[in-house]
């Protein structure tokens, strides 16, 4: 059954390979082609998931790509040298026979490469946060509606196992109404020992790292990894973490089509170093109708796993999390992205007949919720709407922390209102031809 | 430093001699402070640095070209503190103040003084700010940064700048300013959007 697309919505690749295909054992034909655009971090943890679902004849992986010769050659060498390389993802979105990309780049690549996958009919799935700007959100949404491809965003915490039985909890009122959501994560790191600007590595294309970013000289302290602690390439743990534990907040609530209507930051930002990212923050996020307030709090108060023995046995990293209160009970999650954990009385809990049914990822897979949204045309569970929702809360809390001012949104026409320069940093020009 | 002063500096009043001597004496307070190469000291001022205003942004542009390189991106980014407090809601006389000494800086010798007005002045410029920065899709070390931050500023005047400097401009560069007239709602006869268009092969080989 189509749940949520209508089936005018259907992707516009895929039904005449694969729909009607036992997607369990699809033939050769019916394999899905995946080209992987960014292949170090989080671009190679997918690269080692798609082989493995290659090794059970499930998909081919027909493409890397990185702007880093060496990341790509490692990835190459990982396919058993099968897969074609490339440096400019643009090549992969010529090639007809590609049905599917899965972009793990830096943040400001992630709206113009999505929208530009979308327009070329590939299905897509991007790395969280969705988007770097608002417009850049707006965008994206467009280009798969229009386009009528399957978008996942990576926040994959809404597939976990322990999400789904929190999120059942929540969803049949078993805390009373949710007033508060308190979010808990460690600081932001900083820079303490910068270095000056340079020339780039031999295996690096500069130009095209930087692609949408105004250009400026090189610096290592602006990769890999640590882009994350840069404002305009990653966003500090508001955008990184962020990304999962307020998406898992906005999911649970069931307020990924709302928003809120004032923004408060607060925060203490680095003396020194190119890292922008504020080290500590809190961010008040206010709704309305339902009124809830969302608090993002670096470092916050963290809540200790009560069952230490799995906290060792598990790896479970506490650093992360969020409290939900209602007018009866509170519930804690624990992390929010590939792990998430919740309180024992909401894994025990069932459902009375008639109760709240809430979605479930297949298997409790991220990337087989894709699949089966490809497949489908249903939404999928982090849907590109959805995505760009929590995308938003992470780009205004940072926003209203550099404007050094409490912000007005509207979520219906999701734009700030009353404050020309923050309505002007809704969109960020990007360089020419790395546009939207 | 002197908050009263400064503040009324930075609005745009107009002062005693004595009130801008004190004024003065602040910014230079300020500039000295972030030249220091202490960060305890230098990284407090930068961040305080919003209510300095206008008279502070001409100053701490000459800081920006500093050879310690951390003592110029502290002094980049206290003017960004000081166009963020300018641009808050019913701060207009300060903005326009704060956006007049941008201005100023559009002639610097420094590209990336140049630069950074050119960005600065898209979050809080208007009209006046046109044709100077329009002038600047002329620079080749900065035209790209003119163009990005003509597409941000509302209004005719920018879109009508970005028209003539299609008619001027070299060939390469016209694709671009086709593309922010596109963004700003305009059509564009011929120069199709390159964004697709791949140009960077690798040599890293297959098998």
């Amino acid at each position: 059954m189509l749940i949520g697309l209508g089936a005018a919505s259907l992707p516009q690749i895929l039904p005449a390979r694969v729909l009607g295909a036992t997607y369990s054992t699809p033939s050769a034909k019916d394999r899905l082609n995946i080209a992987m655009i960014g292949v170090g971090g989080m671009g190679n943890g997918h690269l080692g998931y798609m082989l493995a679902r290659q090794s059970r004849g499930d998909v081919n992986v027909v493409a890397v790509c990185d702007v880093d010769e060496n990341r790509l050659a490692a990835a190459v060498k990982s396919t058993g040298g099968k897969a074609t390389p490339y440096r400019d993802y643009r090549y992969i979105l010529e090639r007809a026979d590609v049905d599917a990309v899965v972009i793990s780049t830096p943040d400001h690549w992630h709206a113009v490469q999505t929208v530009h996958a979308c327009e070329a009919g590939k299905h897509v799935y991007v790395e969280k946060p969705a988007c770097c700007t608002i417009e850049e959100g707006k965008a994206m949404v467009r280009a798969a509606r229009e386009h009528k491809v399957a978008v996942q965003v990576g926040s994959q915490g809404r597939s976990q196992r322990e999400a789904f039985y929190a999120h059942q909890y929540i969803a049949n009122g078993m805390l009373g109404r949710v007033h508060t959501v308190k979010c808990w994560h460690y600081a932001t790191p900083s820079d303490d020992h910068p270095v000056p600007d340079s020339e780039p590595p031999p295996e690096l294309d500069w130009d095209l790292w930087l692609g949408p970013l105004p250009w400026r000289p090189y610096n290592p302290r602006y990769l890999h990894g640590v882009f994350r602690w840069l404002l305009e390439s990653g966003g500090g743990q508001i955008r990184d973490r962020g990304a999962h534990v307020m998406s898992n907040a906005l999911h649970f609530l069931g307020a990924d089509h709302t928003g809120p209507v004032t923004i408060e930051t607060k925060g203490r930002v680095p003396t020194r170093g190119l890292w922008d990212s504020a080290i500590e923050m809190e961010v008040t996020y206010q709704f309305k109708n339902p009124d809830w307030t969302l608090i993002w709090a670096q470092p916050g108060e963290m809540v200790p796993y009560p069952d230490r023995e799995r906290v060792k046995r598990e790896g479970i990293r506490e650093g992360y999390g969020a409290v939900y209160y209602g007018d009866q009970d509170k519930l804690v999650v624990w992390v929010g992205d590939g792990q998430v954990y919740t309180e024992q009385k909401a894994l025990e809990y069932t459902p009375a007949p008639g109760g709240v049914q809430v979605p479930k990822s297949p298997r409790f897979d991220h990337h087989e919720d894709w699949f089966e949204g490809i497949k489908t045309g249903r939404k999928t569970i982090m849907n590109i709407e959805a995505g760009v929702a929590t995308a938003f809360l992470c780009v205004l809390g940072n926003l209203s922390l550099i404007c050094g001012r409490k912000l007005h949104w509207d979520p219906v026409k999701q734009e700030i209102v009353g404050d020309e320069q923050a309505r002007r940093l809704m969109s960020r020009p990007q360089r020419y031809p790395y546009t939207l | 430093m002197n908050t009263q002063s400064v503040s009324l500096l930075a609005a745009g009043a107009t002062l005693s001699a004595s009130a801008r001597a004190a004024d003065q004496a602040a910014v230079a307070e300020l500039v000295t402070r972030i030249k220091s190469t202490d960060d305890t000291v230098r990284g407090p001022a930068w961040q305080n640095a919003g209510p300095y205003g206008a008279p502070a942004v001409g100053p701490l542009a000459e800081v920006m070209t500093d050879p310690h390189f951390e003592i110029a991106r502290s002094a980049r980014r206290a003017i960004e503190r000081i166009v963020r407090h300018a641009g808050r809601p019913g701060a207009e006389t300060e903005r326009r103040a704060v956006a007049a000494e941008l201005v100023k800086l559009l002639g610097h010798a420094s590209p990336s003084v140049r630069k950074h007005a050119l960005w600065m002045l898209s979050e809080i410029g208007e009209d006046p700010a046109v044709e100077p920065m329009a002038a600047l899709l002329a620079d080749p070390d900065v035209r790209e940064d003119a163009r990005c931050a003509l597409e941000r500023i509302p209004g005719a005047a920018a879109t009508a700048a970005l028209k003539k400097a299609m008619t001027t401009a070299p060939e390469a560069f016209k694709y671009a300013l086709a593309h922010s007239l596109r963004v700003r709602g305009e059509k564009v006869e011929g120069y199709p959007s390159q964004k697709r268009v791949p140009t960077k092969p690798t040599k890293v080989r297959a098998g």
